[in-house]
């Protein structure tokens, strides 16, 4: 998980470069560095630490081509030499990776009998060394480059300069990597949202495709053999990206959401949606994070409301299971990118399962893989906290129940962004004032509210630390109860319905325990408010918008205990906005 | 030439329409008043602005992060007065600027008039001098400027909108900006006043159906959504995408209607009438002279004219509202009115329920057969 970023055109390539890692940000920050072609052949500059807090040098390297890196570790620790990009012994050739090659150990050993020196503790190394063995034979960079590619396995997004070739060679397999098309300029990156300022037309590449771009002209290649790629029209703004006047990228999202949920459940078009979610006879979900989340609460509704059976795994552990043999594979993933969605839609697939996609990303790697995508319409999400998101994810979900179910909630879903409008004026300052002092904070809920609960938890310690845990009002029961004490508030979603007797009795209980008890229940309300210590209203309306506001609810309870504690809201410690490796 | 708008105050004198955004939030001809300042100053050349914001301010950034501009927004955290508001921007500030209310709106030919002379006030007569600054004037100069008057000695009053110098933050003392012009003006500084052409303040929120009768003079004709062929269209008329108009509508421009609505069939619209999207006017029910918000639905039978109403109402049939004279009780001072009914957000009125010259706060639930007359119901009522 890393973001690369390369230039090459008529401007200079190291302020836009440093510029477009910035953006890059969210999908790693522990190191970056910039190569360009300078006058004398290969400049360099690498850091530790994050490129929004100091470019250093970077920005002042010369040259019109250039390529960029910023780094979330997975081999070698984040440091100065660790960082991309990394170069080559004679220092001729440099290359910035995303991705994982599997086989580098290997690799590794036979390049240093063969008199390399590696500088770096990171798998990435191993491809300069590669290609500087090959372009010693033929001074080419193409050929060199698709030289290489079949000796590497694993994923990865290449960009490779090389002294005195004014071009850059760029290759995927398994990783994001989208090519903007300027005028006469090109770039390529891990994802648009560096390009969009400069250009619209993006062209997403494939699995197994070599490109060669030079200023004038672009070259791909696939297995070695000339192929062409549609150039597509980018539908976000430049101001879908940008902060705004909000503090935190995770705040405008939150705020986005009315808009997100009502978009996306405008573009899936119940007429339209694909024949195998009509004909669904059984379900199975594979999802990773808060998408997994979405994908329980999905469950619950699936099987109560339309009686179809339905399944949820973890993506990573999927492979693990034998596949069902029929049925429909449903895989969740924001980015269209993470790796142990994608693996296990392509198991789906070699099985013999029909495969959908829901994601927010157009032409991402899961569009590929499975048979059918459905987009949620968020737009570009930049906190590494998953918010609106998540609720557009919820509303082609919930789209998908009420059209299996003869369109009873169609008046619901469409009222329901205005609800979610009202959930942003709640006052959470109490509730905040409570979890901000806490070592660990309970959330519990029952039915579809115990996914919600989850979620709450997840929120909670990704973005403020705190020790949080989601359980099943009963389950908690059965073990955590242990651990309630004074020190430990719990956050308990009483929604009037089938869950609201036995959590009422839940609460009484955990009070007993003389827990602080937060809850998120209905104005209205007469009996909640007099048990609990705060109680948190939400306006009374149908479950399906239950579960939006009280999810709504703790999404802003996290924001504003993280930004009371001060962290960084946007980038949390050791977390990547999607992940790309297993 | 940069331009400062203050949108920070909440505008608690138009309650309860500022329950879930500021003043300058609130829609006006189907836009927020704030765009419309924002406009005259691009139809200026003048880009580079700053909003100062405080009291929703999530709302506020969200619609400007839309408008696809370079804005900047800075943040106000407590309401202390304009002068305060101004001083939260001072570091973005680089030379001349002017300095605009987000919640009133002004022509473009106004700020052309006043943009190149620094050192100005922008000034406009009023009938109700005591609501605002009032200015005395001698020669095109001003030569004192007193804020909210109990005994107005003139009937000229500052819109707001000035002119200054970056100097201009040495002289600010108290916490609004007419102070500081007069310590200004006792330091012997001339500050020009310069006639504004159109400019409108609502103060109370019925003065809202005034400006957007106004605002509506300058609709263009628009036609994105479907109409029936039995509709009768006249005069200035706007209806947004995916909006559908049934048989048997009448609608008299100018009127704006938003998008995804469905109007009718069989329904009236009469001039200076303002429809959200998302909107649902059932059959025979007719309007005029009206601000209807976002995401309401008026039942069939309903006649609501001369009245505001929020987002997200739901007024069941035969709903009634009929214009009145009344006398008014807004933040501590009486004040004489005449308009039919302000209705927050998210009101429930049940069926047969009539409104007479009364405000009706945020999630209201009236049972219906109810009259509701010459009265102010806080947010959350009952009635029943």
């Amino acid at each position: 998980m890393c973001g690369i970023i390369g230039y090459i055109g008529r401007r200079d390539a190291a302020p836009l470069i440093v510029e477009g890692l910035k953006k890059l940000e969210y999908r790693g920050y522990d190191s970056f560095g910039v190569a360009t072609l300078g006058t004398t052949g290969i400049d360099l500059a690498k850091h530790q630490g994050r490129i929004s807090e100091k470019a250093g040098t970077a920005a002042r390297l010369k040259g019109k081509t250039g390529i960029g890196h910023t780094r979330w570790a997975t081999h070698g620790i984040p440091n100065d030499r660790n960082a991309h990009p990394h170069t080559d012994c004679t220092g001729k050739i440099a290359v910035v990776h995303n991705g994982i090659i599997e086989n580098y150990a290997d690799l590794k050993r036979h390049l240093q009998s063969r008199g390399h020196t590696f500088r770096s503790e990171t798998d990435t190394e191993v491809i300069v060394h590669l290609i500087e063995e090959e372009y010693s034979i033929k001074p080419d960079l193409l050929t060199a480059v698709q030289a290489v590619i079949p000796k590497l396995e694993g994923s990865y997004a290449i960009l490779v300069i090389a002294a005195g070739e004014d071009r850059i060679i760029a290759a995927r397999n398994m990783s994001p990597l989208v090519i903007g098309v300027g005028d006469g300029e090109f770039f390529a990156a891990s994802d648009i949202t560096p390009v969009i300022e400069f250009t619209e037309r993006a062209m997403y590449l494939e699995d197994g495709d070599t490109v060669s771009l030079t200023n004038k002209k672009i070259e791909i290649f696939h297995n070695g053999k000339p192929a062409a790629r549609s150039i597509e029209l980018i539908d976000w703004s430049l101001e879908d990206v940008r902060k705004g006047g909000f503090a935190h990228y995770m705040l405008k999202e939150i705020y986005e959401q009315p808009q997100a949920f009502y978009n996306t459940i405008r573009s899936v078009d119940p007429v339209s949606l694909p024949e195998e979610v009509l004909q669904a006879k059984s379900v199975t979900l594979v999802a990773c994070g808060s998408s997994y989340h979405t994908g329980l609460i999905f469950t619950y509704l699936l099987e109560s409301i339309c009686g179809i059976p339905a399944r949820l795994e973890f993506a990573s552990e999927f492979k693990y299971f034998p596949p069902p043999v029929t049925g429909l594979v449903i895989g969740i993933t924001q980015s269209g990118e993470t790796a142990d969605t994608l693996a296990a839609i392509r198991h789906a697939r070699t099985s013999g399962c029909s495969t959908l996609a829901i994601t927010n990303v157009l032409g991402s790697s899961v569009t590929r893989i499975a048979d059918t995508t459905l987009f949620m319409r968020a737009g570009p999400e930049i906190s590494v906290a998953a918010t609106k998101s998540f609720i557009a994810q919820l509303a082609i979900l919930m789209q998908m129940v009420n059209c299996l179910s003869e369109r009873k909630y169609d008046d619901v879903l469409q009222q329901a962004h205005k609800v979610i409008e009202e959930v942003l004026l709640v006052d959470l300052s109490e509730a905040v004032m409570v979890c901000k002092k806490a070592q660990s904070i309970f959330y519990v809920g029952r039915g579809p509210f115990y996914p919600v609960s989850l979620e709450g938890a997840l929120k909670m310690k990704e973005i403020s630390y705190i020790h949080a845990e989601g359980y099943s009002a009963g389950e908690l029961k059965h073990g955590p109860f242990a651990l309630l004490s004074p020190e430990t508030p719990v956050i308990a979603l009483c929604m009037p319905g089938d869950t609201y007797g036995v959590m009422i009795s839940n609460i009484k209980e955990m009070k007993a325990r003389g827990a602080p008890v937060i809850a998120i229940g209905v104005a209205g309300d007469r009996d909640l408010p007099d048990i609990v210590d705060i109680f948190i209203s939400v306006p009374k309306t149908p479950l399906f918008i239950q579960i939006l506001t009280s999810l709504v609810t703790e999404q802003l309870l996290a924001y504003h205990t993280a930004v009371a504690l001060g962290r960084d809201v946007d980038k949390p410690r050791n977390l990547a906005k999607s992940v790309t490796v297993e | 030439m940069q331009a400062i708008i203050l949108a920070a105050g909440e505008g608690v004198r138009v309650r309860p329409l500022t329950r879930s955004r500021p003043k300058a939030m609130i829609p006006v001809a189907n836009r927020p008043i704030i765009e419309y300042v924002i406009d005259a100053l691009i139809k200026n050349g003048i880009r580079d602005i700053v909003v100062v914001v405080g009291y929703r301010k999530e709302q506020v950034t969200r619609f400007l992060n839309g408008l696809g501009l370079p804005i900047e927004v800075v943040f106000q955290e407590k309401q202390l007065g304009t002068a305060h508001a101004l001083q939260c921007a001072e570091s973005k500030i680089k030379g001349d600027f002017l300095v605009l209310p987000g919640d009133n709106y002004i022509d473009p030919q106004s700020i052309a008039r006043i943009k190149d002379t620094p050192n100005a006030i922008l000034v406009k007569e009023h009938p109700n001098p005591s609501n605002f600054g009032v200015v005395l004037l001698n020669n095109g100069l001003v030569t004192d400027i007193v804020e909210k008057p109990e005994h107005s000695p003139s009937f000229m009053v500052s819109t707001g909108i000035y002119s200054l110098k970056k100097s201009f933050f040495s002289h600010i003392r108290g916490t609004d900006i007419t102070d500081a012009i007069s310590v200004m003006i006792r330091a012997g500084e001339h500050i020009q006043a310069v006639p504004a052409d159109d400019w409108q303040d609502a103060i109370f929120a019925w003065d809202l159906l005034k400006m957007n009768r106004r605002l509506l003079k300058n609709l263009p004709t628009a036609r994105e959504g479907t109409a029936s062929r039995q509709t009768i269209i006249q005069g200035p008329v706007s209806i947004g995408k995916g909006t559908t108009i049934g048989p048997n509508t009448v609608i008299t421009g100018p009127v704006v209607i938003g998008n995804d609505c469905t109007i009718g069939p069989n329904t009236v619209i009469m001039p200076n009438t303002s429809i959200g999207s998302r909107v649902r006017l059932d059959p025979f029910t007719m309007t005029g002279d009206a601000i209807i918000m976002d995401d309401t639905i008026i039942g069939s039978h309903s006649r609501i004219i001369d009245t505001v109403v929020g987002e997200r109402c739901n007024l069941a049939d035969h709903t009634s509202v009929s214009t009145a004279a009344g006398v008014m009780d807004i933040e501590g001072c009486t004040i004489r009115s005449e308009f039919g009914a302000v209705l927050g957000n998210n009101i429930t009125s049940g069926p047969f329920t009539a409104y007479k010259n009364c405000i009706v706060g945020n999630n209201v639930t009236i049972e219906g057969q109810e009259s509701i007359t010459f009265r102010t119901l806080p947010d959350g009522s009952l009635v029943i």
